[in-house]
């Protein structure tokens, strides 16, 4: 139990590395967006535009315009990380 | 940088290894002085900020669901954005300037992830007491006094984590009506998400993840080193001092021989929270937390040495140069630093107490009324940004004949409330062809100093 209670403290693995760098950065981006997206649109007025009966209260739209670039970034960022990742390597001989 | 020694500080004493479970030693000293003030302001100034009353409500609110920030006096409200876009960029230029002069100090001791670590491990040394007795403690097997010390450290770092959360809405709801309704548990439930969400990524960032954040996660680590110039105080060992390193007896006329100031005693990495060796350079993991030049001061004074082998400096004083501080770097940030927050203190002093925002009918372009009159109608929404109840006069202006209709004589907004009205704009056939743009204008009764115009365009027939 000890051991496992204080994994998080250990150096971590690659794939550890990259699902955290993915997580937070992708959080950050979100957050931002999310501010700036509310800055101009109040969730109220937007409720209606995809389903006309669908009510919404603004912590629900504020929480889900937050969730929805949270992931929209965390797609992106971890497409990216996979692609740079997975990327072929340059052979060495040809560069010389 | 290159070791002199042959052998390693690891080959000798392997107290750490990198995979292993970081226990970072907890050290008196200056630094460290410096760090248990910071936390105990820096957290102590995040608690108690959102029960502060300024007139009759919460000095500082940041209140979402009502889409009003509340600053001490000022009221903002979401057209006032560019002020917040501002203030971060503000924000972002003082840290790089900080970082020019000073190094990481936003890392070593006001990052929250920092802050919340130190608390974190304060919690961690009540329950399980020190370095050596918690590295004891998790060998040992299972038994009640281990179980005791494991709950109470639970126990506090969930308590502070929710208290923590529950603050951290405190700022974006009102907090005394929020305490009053998780008491009766009758919270909404988003409330409560984000006081858990808030709270759990306090317990694991601070209690599990601490410095691998800024390892492994944090941009500006990476970063920081471009703000640095040779003139940046760091974290420093000074090599020529210290090197060869090699443990000896005290007393010993170590320099007889070959050795230098260094006694390789590794308490400098044992008490690093990163994990790292200062004395292989400055390296993008040291926070300049200053636990390593705490612990180095303590050994030299022990020994009788003069203090700073590590030490905050700049590397132009580590190879006796001399330290420049007002540099170009220096002067550019200071100046965009001045320029933004003047420009801010400006515009905020300059901030109209009215908005007046008019939108045209999109439905109909004109209508004609039977009295050889056209009528455009309008949607006018008035924002009263003063605190306090006003009276508007609304009138329109820009073409001969042009009248409003229908309309109260003037409009109630009370403070901080927004006012949609429709309005009817209405002029003889003759005068009017085409697209014009006219002007409206909201007058307060009490001060017609406090005004604010409005353009939008008046359509008629074009034949």
């Amino acid at each position: 139990m000890a051991s496992d209670e204080y994994r998080g403290a250990r150096k971590w693995s690659r794939n550890r590395q990259a699902i955290a760098i993915v997580v937070w950065i992708s959080f950050l981006t979100g957050a931002i967006g999310t501010m700036l997206f509310f800055a101009f649109f109040d969730p109220v007025d937007l409720t209606g535009i995809f389903d006309p009966d669908l009510e919404v209260s603004r912590d629900a739209g504020y929480a889900a315009g937050f969730f929805f670039f949270w992931v929209l970034a965390a797609v992106s960022s971890a497409l990216t990380a996979w692609l740079v990742r997975t990327a072929p390597k340059r052979d060495a001989k040809k560069q010389q | 940088m290159s070791n002199k020694t042959t052998s390693t500080p690891a080959e000798v004493m392997p107290v750490y290894q990198s995979a292993e479970k970081i226990y970072p030693r907890e050290m008196a000293g200056r630094y460290a002085t410096f760090s248990r003030w910071s936390t105990v302001v820096l957290l102590g100034l995040f608690y108690l900020v959102p029960w502060l009353q300024y007139d009759d409500r919460q000095a500082v609110l940041f209140d979402l669901p009502a889409r009003k920030f509340y600053l001490l006096g000022l009221t903002l409200w979401p057209q006032d954005f560019p002020f917040l876009a501002l203030l971060l960029i503000i924000a972002a230029i003082s840290l790089f300037f900080f970082t020019a002069l000073l190094g990481r100090v936003w890392c070593g001791f006001a990052c929250p992830q920092t802050v919340w670590t130190e608390a974190f491990i304060w919690m961690e040394q009540w329950t399980e007491g020190t370095r050596s007795q918690r590295m004891k403690l998790d060998k040992a097997p299972m038994s009640w006094n281990k179980f005791r010390r494991k709950f109470s450290k639970q126990f506090l770092w969930i308590t502070f984590s929710l208290w923590t959360g529950y603050t951290f809405v405190g700022y974006f709801t009102p907090i005394r009506e929020y305490g009053v309704e998780l008491v009766n548990f009758q919270v909404g439930g988003w409330a409560l998400f984000w006081t858990l969400f808030y709270g759990f990524a306090t317990y694991g960032n601070a209690g599990y993840m601490r410095e691998q954040v800024c390892k492994y996660m944090c941009p500006y680590a990476r970063f920081q080193s471009a703000m640095f110039d040779r003139d940046t105080l760091i974290i420093s060992y000074d090599e020529s001092r210290g090197e060869p390193r090699g443990s000896r007896k005290r007393g010993v006329d170590y320099q007889a021989r070959g050795l230098g100031d260094c006694i390789d005693c590794t308490l400098c990495v044992q008490v690093c929270p990163t994990g790292i060796d200062i004395r292989d350079g400055l390296q993008y993991e040291c926070i300049a937390c200053g636990a390593c030049v705490d612990a180095c001061n303590s050994v030299m004074d022990k020994m009788n040495y003069p203090r700073g082998l590590v030490r905050y400096t700049t590397e132009h004083a580590v190879t006796g140069e001399k330290t420049r501080i007002i540099r170009p770097r220096v002067i550019v940030y200071a100046s965009l630093l001045t320029i933004l927050v003047g420009s801010l203190v400006t515009a905020v002093a300059l901030r109209t107490p009215v908005i007046l925002d008019v939108l045209r009918d999109r439905n109909a372009l004109y209508r004609e009324l039977p009295s050889d009159l056209i009528e455009n109608t309008y949607t006018i929404k008035l924002i009263n940004q003063s605190n306090e109840t006003r009276e508007f006069v609304l009138t329109v202006d820009g073409l001969p004949g042009l009248e409003l209709a229908g309309i109260p004589e003037t409009i109630l907004v009370e403070g901080g409330g927004v006012k949609s009205i429709p309005v009817r704009a209405r002029m003889p056939r003759s005068e009017i062809r085409g697209s014009r743009e006219i002007a409206f204008k909201a007058t307060a009764t009490d001060n017609p100093d406090v005004s604010r115009v409005a353009e939008s365009r008046f359509v008629g027939p074009i034949g």
